[in-house]
């Protein structure tokens, strides 16, 4: 099965050639396959974001390549649109607008028909545990179910290929869990899930692989179940650094 | 055509609730009315004293009505634009500034679309501001044509209809400022390139380039600068001015469909 989500030896640099510009993305590739959560993890300013931020197509990188269901997600057909769904930065959320106006609108921009919107945005409002704000206002919202709401926004219309930036950052442990189930849930049916986070533990519970990014590119895999978790992360760390002090150094 | 429908239909929710929208819509179609009939009537009063006097001069003469639709449609050919270029400045320029347009990447309904319905719908707004604004002034007007028995005849109407005119022209002209908003990606830099056009069309009209400069078209036209300055605005003037908002409608679709880096 071809992968949903892909990002082949892309490159980026942010202020282009000018000087001291740092790459952000220096050959970074990864593959997510349908019914797989795969999950990045790294130090600030690792590139995580930014690889992320050219999955969903608000950045095109300078070389390499990026496929959101075999497409340019830049220029994604409506077909494929209507399977894809993130969250990378600031979500399909207007503050003016309330939780169930953002969720009917969401699902409307994602391509459901106006049929099938109640009985979406009623499903999501059930998963994440907004019925409580659905009439308030999205700028009346805490943080935490702010970010409820910019989640359940990209999973209304139950998207094949999901891209989630640090999705648990504001959440209280029970947001965390219901985040958690949301994503086995999408990768139960089918979808691709790409989550970057900085919590070993939590992409331990939820994901299939995990991928430390450093520098911008992938490092090295680690398996959720493998013991030390965290220690494991910074041996990768370590010797990519080491690495790249011995390139520089010949 | 199902994705503008869509674009639409949210970005005229959007724009029902936005700010800008709330704040600006009382302010147009109340504010014109009361300001036209207040200025001819301070006008007439002979209450007005050193340069005001000098200013309100214009409209202390001549049939009340047709004064009244004359001042209408000269504050609102520079009203709409002032209050078109804030709600552009705030629809195009702050989704940009804190990242929320990132979110209009990869939809079913794409983010040209929605950018083009934005336009739309802030032009659909001023249009029915402009409407609302002169419908109120010609109410107005009449009520005080007939406390004086004076006439509400046909050149009253055909200054309502000029002031339509020049308002729903000086509201096309916004647009060109949501071309600014998205290549600056700031509702500040927005606001301080319409206050230098504006500042701008003053320079224009005092060179006397005026009747080919867009921005100064409308005003000129209604009689901001006199009779003769009004005479001089021809068809070709008006339809120059009347093709910048489908040029720059144009152009912002270009741009939210080449936006990256967001």
């Amino acid at each position: 099965m071809p992968d949903a989500l892909l990002l082949d030896d892309v490159r980026h640099t942010f202020g282009g050639r000018r000087h001291g510009a740092r790459p952000a993305l220096s050959g970074l590739s990864l593959a997510v396959a349908p019914g797989e959560v795969v999950a990045m993890i790294g130090l600030n300013g690792a590139g995580k974001t930014t690889a992320l931020r050219a999955l969903a197509g608000r950045l095109r990188p300078a070389e390499g390549r990026a496929r959101v269901l075999g497409h340019d997600p830049a220029r994604l057909p409506v077909a494929a649109a209507r399977r894809f769904g993130h969250v990378v930065g600031a979500a399909l959320v207007d503050p003016a607008l309330t939780v169930t106006e953002n969720l009917r609108v969401a699902a409307r921009l994602h391509g459901l028909p106006p049929r099938a919107v109640d009985g979406a945005v009623s499903s999501v409002v059930d998963l994440l545990d907004l019925a409580s704000w659905a009439h308030a206002r999205a700028r009346t919202l805490s943080l935490g179910n702010a970010q409820r709401l910019g989640i359940a926004c990209a999973v209304v219309h139950g998207p094949d290929a999901l891209v989630l930036d640090e999705p648990t950052s504001a959440l209280d442990p029970r947001g965390v869990v219901l985040v958690r189930e949301l994503v086995r849930d999408r990768a139960a049916n089918g979808a691709a899930v790409l989550v970057s986070s900085h919590h070993l533990d939590e992409v331990a519970r939820v994901a299939d692989r995990v991928l430390a990014v450093h520098d911008g590119r992938v490092v090295g895999t680690l398996q959720p179940g493998e013991a030390d978790l965290e220690r494991r992360f910074f041996a990768l760390v370590l010797e990519a650094d080491a690495r790249l002090a011995t390139r520089r150094a010949a | 055509m199902n994705a503008l429908r869509t674009a639409l239909l949210v970005e005229a929710l959007v724009w029902r609730r936005a700010t800008v929208q709330r704040l600006a819509t009382p302010l147009l179609v109340t504010l014109v009315p009361v300001t036209s009939v207040g200025m001819t009537a301070l006008a007439r009063s002979g209450a007005a004293g050193g340069a005001g006097a000098a200013k309100l001069a214009d409209y202390a003469t001549g049939d009340i009505a047709t004064t009244h639709l004359l001042v209408a449609g000269q504050i609102l050919s520079v009203a709409v634009l002032m209050a078109g270029g804030f709600g552009v400045a705030a629809g195009f320029g702050q989704p940009l500034a804190d990242g929320r347009a990132g979110a209009a990447f990869g939809l079913a309904t794409p983010r040209e679309a929605l950018a083009l319905a934005r336009a739309l719908v802030v032009l659909g707004w001023l249009a029915a501001c402009v409407v609302g604004a002169v419908a109120l002034t010609v109410g107005a007007s009449a009520a005080v044509a007939a406390s004086m028995s004076a006439p509400f005849g046909s050149s009253a109407w055909e200054a309502a209809g000029r002031a339509l005119a020049a308002g729903l022209l000086g509201a096309g002209l916004v647009l060109p400022f949501a071309a600014v908003a998205t290549a600056t990606r700031s509702a500040l830099a927005t606001i301080g390139t319409l206050i230098g056009v504006v500042a701008l069309t003053q320079l224009v009209v005092l060179v006397g380039a005026g009747a080919w400069f867009p921005y100064a078209v409308p005003s000129l036209w209604t009689g901001t600068g006199g009779p003769a300055a009004a005479a001089a605005i021809g068809g070709p003037a008006l339809a120059l001015t009347a093709a910048v908002a489908p040029a720059a409608a144009a152009l912002v679709v270009v741009q939210w469909r080449r936006l990256t880096d967001v």
